[in-house]
């Protein structure tokens, strides 16, 4: 009973018509900035967060959650259209979102990002309003070497990201690797390959990199030839979803929706795995995974469940621990500081308006995104056939701004331009660009965890092994290795015998 | 033709040098708005800091300050552009212990020059660190106790911190040259993963801030041991004083605000006298208390002075530490 009251109290403070007018401004402005290219959540809110001082807390809090999901859903909008992912979580999204486009079913697929996403978001709320606290004890119990092994997994698991060959996606992640050893040694504090470039000190930015790498690459390739200028949209087919559509998404959805929902309450990173381990999932349990790669609806309904699913539950730490997870919730606890609630393991008590108040403004925002966004669907497709060579200097001039506002630097558009030429020349070389950003995102949290748990464990390697949570998470990275392995034998079997 | 394209772009140039010449004339500034570069990530403290002033300068000098975010290597990156920009009192800039007293030991190379520095505004507050150990893994209740426990088992416990040769670091090998101990320590991005595995018991102790830890003492999360400020911290004041246990002891961390080189010392001293008014104020003294912060406000002389002192303390932490320069 006491689950009701709460959220009675929740409701109370966020069904205020003050309040839910401020997270629908939120969830408006975040859509309309995370659809910019480059300008993911954290620049939004960096640059919306003075809006916010002259607010009370809660509705600054509510409007500004609204901007993060706003922006997140935005970034998936470029993802499918322009092959052009804002963040770490829309990269898998990009791959059968942006051939669903080319097949002239753009409109299915956003509406497929944007249902799949209320229905992870509304699952994820009710987690999040019953178990924040025991789910939040779970997170506490990932030290390093946890989540070391569990980087593991999602370093073999990335694997399957590739359709073409196995050797060059595994050529591709550890490129990825090697890009994420830039910047400053987190152990000893000895900066490796910075060239004496302050801008480097911090790393590539994984923004700049996957703009240049996806989106002003996929410009080159389509300028390059003559047919494709058109963005290839061959012909709009319906916007909404078919009934088989829907018959098909629907078990990829929960999948995501409960991988997502468990990653995101992990503080160190979780999150952004749960959109490229639900996509490598899918991938092998499908009954369609011959399509995967070529515009599969289910690998656009699984990531972004599992994306949204993690992004509510992401807010656990933060709520119940008074920790932040990720930078955007830095900048949510800074903007709890300037109101003057320091957040930490009391707040649900000390501040039920504001905490519950919140919760149910996810379920709330995610509603009004909905509502917001079906409709928007058949202007976002009306945008595809605008011709190319007024479409390409705006996205290129978009995506300098968003590169730029990243740090406020210049640096960061000279980098994702510089990769754009890399991914442009990779793309020749038949690479694929998702295994090398999955292996830059995973290198650094790799590398960190593994130094990190055994000077712990004072050089002690069993404390992998220790760990049942650990040692769980190893063995189910052997096994997905070995799946992983076998069908891509018998399938270099087949070859040979074809050829 | 060039000749004639290339005297408008003197001119143009020229009638730019001017007006802007005319503009950094003390008596008539600020006439145009002002920037204020913030060499972290917004969110942070220091960025909460130079917000709040940012927004009472704002008021009281009729223009507008604007906050931008440079973040990148401890601080540096924000910090070579605030020296590159003209010195005309039209970008200043924020700082901190790390980006302009240790930072200045720990990298071999920063992108402005050292010797010049910066000139002092004004410094805005100080922050306590308070050691908080985790009450599972280090019985101690005391810093005494704790001194005896890691002499007895030297190199055995682990302490957190935001990352190598930050002022959360070097708290901690200050605390271990003082008292002569051996601790292991366990260095991450940022002190929120930090405190996250000092509360789940990954890591035995650390030293954080204390806006976000007396949370965390406040529930019962951790124990804490002893603040690194000479007085007793407002939000735990039953919490002694390193200082009281081990004289001399002080690790706070500080943010002040400054100008670049050569700016003039007529606009650095009525920003001075602004800011020192602004932190004056009741409302202003109660919003950065609230936060756990000390404000301070002084002159231009005594900021410098007190930068001096701190670079020099810390210059020789880091050494008796061996922590690698950058």
């Amino acid at each position: 009973m006491d689950i009701f009251s709460n959220l009675w109290l929740g409701a109370s403070t966020a069904f205020l018509p003050m309040n839910l007018l401020y997270g629908f401004v939120g969830c408006l402005l975040g859509t309309a900035i995370g659809v910019l290219p480059g300008l993911g959540p954290t620049a939004t809110i960096a640059m919306l967060l003075p809006i916010t001082f002259g607010l009370p807390p809660e509705s600054a809090l509510i409007m500004l959650a609204g901007i993060f999901y706003g922006a997140q859903y935005g970034g998936s909008t470029t993802a499918i259209l322009i092959n052009l992912p804002g963040e770490s979580s829309s990269v898998v999204t990009a791959i059968d979102g942006y051939q669903m486009a080319r097949n002239g079913r753009a409109g299915a697929a956003l509406a497929t990002a944007a249902l799949g996403s209320f229905f992870a978001g509304t699952v994820a709320t009710i987690l999040l309003a019953m178990a924040a606290p025991p789910l939040a004890a779970v997170a506490l119990n990932f030290g390093p070497a946890e989540y070391f092994s569990l980087m593991v997994l999602g370093l073999v698991a990335s694997v399957a990201l590739a359709s073409g060959s196995l050797l060059k996606a595994m050529a591709m992640i550890v490129f990825g690797l090697m890009l994420g050893t830039v910047g400053t040694d987190v152990e000893s504090g000895t900066p490796r390959y910075v060239f004496d470039i302050p801008e480097l000190y911090d790393g590539l930015n994984f923004v700049a990199v996957s703009m240049g790498i996806f989106g002003i690459c996929e410009i080159l390739r389509n300028l390059e030839s003559e047919q494709e200028r058109s963005v290839g949209v061959k012909r709009v087919t319906g916007l909404m979803l078919t009934m088989s559509d829907f018959k098909r998404i629907i078990a990829p959805v929960l999948r995501g929706t409960a991988l997502g929902s468990f990653l995101g309450v992990l503080p160190g990173g979780g999150a952004m795995l749960a959109s490229f381990a639900s996509y490598a999932m899918e991938k092998r349990i499908s009954p369609n995974r011959a399509e995967f790669g070529k515009g599969a609806i289910e690998g656009v309904a699984a990531p972004e469940s599992a994306n949204n699913a993690g992004a509510q539950t992401s807010f656990i730490p933060m709520l119940t621990l008074g920790i932040p997870g990720n930078p955007v919730m830095a900048l949510m606890v800074g903007a709890m500081i300037l109101q003057g609630i320091t957040p930490g393991p009391n707040v649900i008590s000390d501040e039920p308006a504001l905490f519950w108040g919140m919760i149910v403004s996810m379920w709330s925002g995610n509603l009004m995104l909905v509502i917001l966004n079906l409709p928007l669907i058949g202007l976002w497709v009306r945008m595809l056939t605008v011709p190319y060579h007024l479409l390409f200097p705006a996205i290129i001039g978009f995506c300098c701004i968003g590169a730029y506002s990243i740090n406020n630097s210049v640096f960061d558009v000279f980098v994702m331009a510089g990769f754009s030429v890399i991914g442009f020349a990779l793309s020749k070389m038949r690479f694929e660009p998702a295994p090398l950003l999955l292996g830059f995102i995973l290198g650094p949290m790799l590398e960190e965890n593994l130094r990190r748990a055994m000077l712990i464990s004072q050089g002690d390697p069993s404390i992998f092994l220790r760990s049942p949570l650990s040692l769980s998470l190893l063995i189910f990275a052997v096994v997905v290795l070995a799946l992983v392995l076998s069908p891509s034998i018998s399938r270099k079997r087949e070859e040979a015998f074809t050829e | 033709m060039h000749f004639k394209r290339f005297t408008t772009f003197a001119a143009v140039v020229a009638a730019i040098c001017a007006t802007s010449m005319q503009s950094s004339r003390a008596d008539d500034y600020p006439s145009r708005t002002v920037t204020v570069v913030v060499p972290f990530a917004a969110g942070g403290n220091t960025d909460t800091f130079g917000r709040l002033v940012a927004e009472q300068l704002d008021k009281r000098l009729g223009q507008r300050f604007i906050v931008e975010n440079k973040p990148g290597a401890g601080g540096n990156v924000g910090l070579g552009d605030l020296a590159r920009s003209k010195p005309d009192g039209y970008t200043i800039g924020m700082g901190t212990v790390s980006s302009n007293a240790i930072n200045q030991t720990l990298y071999k190379t920063l992108p402005y020059d050292k010797e010049k520095g910066f000139a002092p505004i004004s410094l805005i507050a100080t922050l306590p660190n308070v050691l908080v150990v985790n009450p599972d893994k280090i019985k101690a209740t005391s810093v005494e106790e704790l001194i005896e426990l890691l002499k007895k088992e030297p190199g055995k416990h682990t302490y957190a911190s935001s990352g190598v040769g930050t002022s959360i670091h070097l708290a901690g090998e200050l605390l271990a040259t003082k008292a002569g101990i051996k601790m292991t320590h366990i260095p991450y991005k940022g002190s929120s993963q930090a405190i996250l595995d000092v509360v789940a018991g990954h890591v035995d102790m650390m030293f954080d801030n204390i806006p976000t830890a007396a949370q965390q003492v406040k529930a019962g999360k951790v124990r804490a041991l002893a603040v690194t400020s000479l007085d007793k911290a407002a939000l735990l004041p039953e919490v002694p004083t390193m200082a009281s246990i081990i004289p001399g002891f002080e690790a706070t961390s500080w943010h002040g605000i400054f100008a670049p080189p050569g700016t003039p010392p007529e606009i650095v001293e009525k920003l001075s006298k602004e800011v020192q008014a602004i932190l004056a104020e009741p409302a202003m003294k109660a919003k950065l208390e609230g936060m756990g912060a000390t404000p301070v406000g002084n002159t231009s002389t005594e900021f410098k002075a007190f930068i001096a002192t701190e670079t020099a303390k810390w210059a020789e932490v880091i050494k008796a530490a061996n922590v690698p320069p950058q």
